[in-house]
């Protein structure tokens, strides 16, 4: 019984992210009206130019990151909580989003001087490509050093506890290097820091397509071993599993998610704890199977919702995504955990 | 007809000035200042478009007052300019005292050394914010012969050093309004005078420019500065009526994006008075604000789409750059033209960009590029100063 709702509320939240995928493209600053955006969605000839310019490469690939991040996100954030059983996990917990942070400051503030910066131009790497492989490169980094702890480690509350220790290291470098940079290059650096699903376009959608599903389909096969997990290390053990090697598989799977998106998105707060809770309180199961398909449907169905809100038709403005995230998320979370009063799933 | 009889008023410390300028920097020093401070004075800054500060002439000293013309606030900072071995007058009591002619200069930021530079006494310079970012062959050479010292930005400012330095003038980068509130108290409390030369939120070009004149009272070089900055005003003015007179106004895109936020000049910036005087055509030329406005992509696709002409585009230096940020830009018309001009010309080695710098006390050669940017037929296109064509 609770397997069939379940099932048909997954299909009712499709639906909903259908509409909200439709809205998203739909509404911006420009009015198109909602023909013309289909026509030019459905159909290859198209009158005007500047509409199928704005619909075609602005808000398409802006929507389908919507979906890509929302997705990678709520699932990592979600393998973060089962896997350190802690409500408070998020994808940030390793200090893998802290690691992509530090490539990125690397580039931008690190060698410091617009000097560096220009030698790396010398080379021929520029632009956003440079910035999206420095934090990658961050994030990697962090990943293989939390992983090589995680071989050594057998607790999972060591772990947890040593992943916020190098995500503070990493940040306080980053901080350093803030203090002693220019303000132009700082300024540059916190437009990074708030967040954007605007920037990723062409062949940086396709590698950042490519990289979350890999980690979606990891975290999906890895979810009977979250499922154990949750009943206490002992317990999956009895059930045959290796609880080493399914955290590897988790870490592994999650830092793919959290690292890329990270990379090509900045830092998006809030979607990566917030989601996981909204569904146990909407599925009230704890069954990962479940809840991994309904944590990508209802990120994305959020983080498309809150880029609507970033840019209501006829504002000129676009807030960043973070800042909205947080203000939309968060009463949200409160009011479903005030009618649940306790975390049964933990 | 007055500038005429000032002028020659003015001769004789004129003759004097650039005799003192040959020597050797040693000598100059002692002679400067007794020339200098028994013919204070003798010039006068009037200050005709700057609204930040204002300098007022007595008999024995000058008050500079610094204005803060952005908030409801016009009265903040003042200084008494008092010659070497003066006697302060006892009717400004507990005003700071700069001594004048001030022989070394600390300065934070790039368009001050770019001020200094014009002024005439970029040499006076003992310290900068960061050497990193240095246009000026002078202060270059001052930088590798260890005649200059990093002092550190903003926060990071190191008074231990400052105050050892004890420049005659440290000019900060820092709103009046700020330093009024005792922003670093620590530095005026040592005697470090700290003047906030806010000439970044002048909202016109020649406006900015005129800060030179703060420089020229506090180094008793107005005869010369008033003389330069005069020559600056008349070619600017000459330019902007050619502008003016252009049949065209080719439309303009600013700047680029950057994750997603496009940050446009504000209708009553600068940079759009600068548009209007080189007659250009500016979508948002209209809007209200003297910073920038932050525009999302898709509000600016539409004009960027059709745009003649697209400036000022940061640090990218050609069109393999351009397109390295983004796919999308290449369907952008000044793209398929060949029309981007970016203001990145005189870069140095060190990625250092003299725009910045010298740029500030010399609109009218920014004019004069935009001009010949956008109206070939009214300027010769074949030399630009600051601005390049993307490739």
């Amino acid at each position: 019984m609770p397997v069939i709702s379940s099932k048909v509320r997954l299909a009712g939240l499709l639906l909903l992210l259908l509409l909200a995928f439709l809205l998203d493209i739909s509404v911006g600053s420009v009015k198109i009206p909602l023909g013309d955006v289909f026509r030019i969605l459905f159909s290859s000839s198209s009158g005007d130019d500047t509409w199928k310019f704005i619909v075609e490469k602005i808000r398409l690939p802006k929507a389908c990151t919507a979906v890509l991040a929302g997705c990678g996100l709520s699932v990592s954030g979600l393998q973060m909580q089962t896997l350190f059983r802690n409500p408070l996990a998020d994808p940030s917990v390793l200090g893998i989003t802290a690691g992509a942070s530090l490539g990125v400051a690397m580039v931008m503030l690190a060698g410091g001087s617009i000097a560096t910066l220009f030698a790396i131009r010398e080379l021929g790497v520029s632009g956003s490509l440079l910035i999206t492989v420095a934090a990658c490169l961050g994030a990697g980094l962090i990943m293989m050093v939390v992983l090589l702890l995680s071989g050594r480690l057998r607790d999972n509350v060591l772990m947890l506890i040593i992943g916020i220790m190098i995500g503070s290291i990493t940040t306080s470098i980053i901080s350093i290097w803030q203090y002693f940079s220019a303000p132009e290059e700082v300024k540059d650096y916190l437009l990074w820091l708030f967040g954007s699903l605007g920037g990723v376009t062409g062949g940086q959608l396709l590698i950042l397509s490519t990289v979350t599903i890999l980690g979606l389909i990891m975290a999906w096969l890895s979810s009977k071993m979250l499922d154990a997990l949750l009943l206490g290390e002992n317990y999956a053990r009895s059930m045959g599993l290796n609880p080493q090697r399914a955290r590897l598989i988790i870490i592994c799977s999650s830092s793919l998610l959290a690292g890329s998106i990270t990379a090509f998105c900045g830092p998006i707060g809030f979607v990566g704890i917030a989601v996981p809770h909204i569904t146990r309180q909407l599925f009230r199961t704890s069954s990962h199977r479940i809840l991994v398909p309904a944590c990508c449907l209802i990120g994305t169905l959020l983080l498309l919702l809150c880029d609507v809100l970033s840019q209501l038709p006829g504002n000129q403005t676009a807030l960043p995504i973070n800042i909205i995230t947080a203000l939309i998320g968060s009463p949200v979370v409160i009011t479903l955990l005030l009618r649940q009063k306790n975390l049964n799933a933990f | 007809m007055p500038i005429n009889s000032r002028l020659r008023s003015f001769f004789p410390a004129i003759v004097i000035l650039s005799f003192l300028s040959c020597g050797q920097p040693g000598q100059n020093k002692s002679a400067a200042t007794s020339s200098d401070s028994s013919s204070l004075s003798s010039a006068r800054a009037t200050i005709k478009y700057a609204k930040g500060f204002r300098i007022d002439y007595y008999d024995h000293y000058k008050i500079l007052s610094l204005l803060d013309h952005v908030g409801e606030k016009t009265d903040t900072l003042h200084y008494l300019l008092l010659p070497e071995g003066g006697t302060p007058p006892s009717d400004h009591p507990g005003l700071p005292v700069i001594t004048i002619p001030v022989k070394s200069l600390v300065v934070l930021s790039s368009s001050h050394v770019g001020l200094t530079e014009f002024a005439g006494v970029a040499d006076r310079i003992t310290g900068l914010g960061s050497l990193k970012y240095i246009n000026s062959p002078l202060v270059r050479q001052r930088i590798k012969a260890g005649a200059v010292k990093e002092v550190g930005l903003d926060n990071s400012v190191n008074n231990e050093l400052l105050v050892a330095m004890h420049p005659g003038a440290l000019l900060t980068m820092s709103n009046p309004d700020a330093a009024a509130a005792g922003k670093n108290k620590t530095l005026a409390e040592a005697g470090v005078p700290l003047i906030p030369v806010s000439e970044w939120l002048e909202t016109t070009p020649l406006g900015r420019a005129e800060w030179v004149k703060l420089v020229a009272a506090l180094v008793n070089r107005e005869d010369i500065v008033n003389a330069k900055f005069d020559s600056v005003e008349q070619e600017y003015k000459k330019l902007a009526a050619i502008g003016a007179g252009a049949a065209t106004h080719p439309s303009v895109i600013i700047g680029m994006p950057y994750k997603g936020s496009w940050f446009m000049p504000a209708g009553e910036s600068y940079m759009v008075q600068l548009l209007n005087d080189a007659g250009a055509g500016y979508h948002w030329k209209d809007s209200k604000g003297t910073g920038s406005l932050s525009l999302n992509f898709e509000t600016v696709a539409p004009e960027a789409l059709k745009a003649d002409y697209w400036l000022n585009l940061g640090t990218v230096d050609s069109k393999t750059d351009i397109v390295a940020r983004d796919t999308r830009f290449t369907q952008f018309a000044p793209f398929k033209k060949g029309t981007i001009y970016n203001n990145t010309l005189r870069t140095n080695d060190i990625g250092s960009n003299d725009y910045w710098e010298s740029g500030t006390a010399n609109p009218q050669l920014i004019l004069a590029d935009l001009i010949r940017i956008m109206h070939p037929d009214l300027l010769p296109k074949d030399s630009l100063y600051y601005y390049k064509q993307m490739k």
